[in-house]
């Protein structure tokens, strides 16, 4: 019982904070909510027997990506952002078609899934989410996906400072 | 690995992987909400995270449901990728700031315009 009451308290935050990213106009409240929805999901991750998971999550997420976001939000400053009406106010009812299209046939789905045990209480699990398992699924089986993961990193470091560079002389060297 | 012994084996209580999947398509839905409604390219980012987080619910639940780690791993790669993919949006954010272009992705749609 404990765990669903935790689970209920966690998912409470992931959607209140999920709401208040997509409503707040302000970038800067937007972001200081998704630090909140980030860290609630940290809590479901714990919930999951992920604990190597949640502590990333923590650390980079709520820490590295999110300190970035306010990084630029305060660089840029309190910029009125969009001016005028919205070109495509006109289009905004088939977003919310798509949502909740979306919504019933993902409600469906999980209805009739035939998933044994899907909507019982969950298996036992072992050691899964500790850094030692961790570490050695990494190197036990997906090396090739960890060597990917760097090629990645490298290739948005080589993006951001190209972009960055350009910017640079775009302003002839101010 | 206890997988044998453990597979007929309920815990007392727990989360179903159900209600977890709930959640990760509730968050995903919002994410994908706040891209289609909103303007500002800072905001769409934020909206992505969104979406992106809740795809990582999803595969940490299932990896908890098989019991095996693919899905913890899977999850460690979307935070790379979606390290990377902040890094670049901010990038180009600012690079539009500073050509003094409003920041509002619907005035963006044109290449070289």
């Amino acid at each position: 019982m404990g765990e669903r009451i935790f689970f209920a308290i966690a998912a409470f935050g992931v959607i209140a904070s999920a709401v208040g990213v997509i409503t707040l106009r302000n970038p800067f409240r937007a972001a200081v909510a998704l630090i909140v929805s980030l860290l609630s999901v940290a809590l479901i991750f714990l919930l999951e027997r992920a604990p190597f998971v949640a502590m990333i999550q923590v650390i980079v997420y709520a820490g590295a990506v999110v300190v970035l976001f306010l990084f630029v939000i305060a660089y840029l400053g309190d910029k009125p952002p969009a001016v005028g009406p919205d070109p495509l106010a006109r289009y905004q009812v088939l977003a919310w078609l798509v949502i909740i299209g979306l919504g019933i046939e993902g409600f469906l789905a999980l209805g009739n899934s035939r998933l044994p045990g899907i909507r019982a209480n969950p298996f036992q699990v072992s050691d899964i989410g500790s850094p030692r398992a961790i570490g050695r699924a990494f190197l036990d089986s997906f090396v090739a996906e960890f060597e990917g993961t760097s090629l990645v990193l490298l290739v948005a470091a080589i993006g951001a400072v190209l972009l960055a560079r350009r910017a640079v002389l775009g302003e002839r060297g101010r | 690995m206890l997988i044998g012994t453990l597979s007929t084996h309920h815990q007392a209580t727990g989360v179903p992987l159900s209600w977890y999947l709930a959640l990760s398509g509730a968050m995903f839905l919002l994410g994908l909400l706040g891209v289609l409604i909103r303007r500002n390219p800072l905001l769409l980012l934020l909206a992505v995270e969104l979406m992106l987080n809740a795809s990582n619910i999803a595969l940490v639940g299932f990896s908890r449901y098989w019991n095996v780690s693919d899905g913890q791993i899977f999850a460690l790669v979307v935070m790379v990728v979606a390290a990377a993919e902040v890094v670049i949006g901010l990038g180009l954010i600012v690079a539009v700031y500073r050509q003094r272009l409003a920041l509002d992705v619907d005035a963006l749609s044109r290449l070289k315009g």
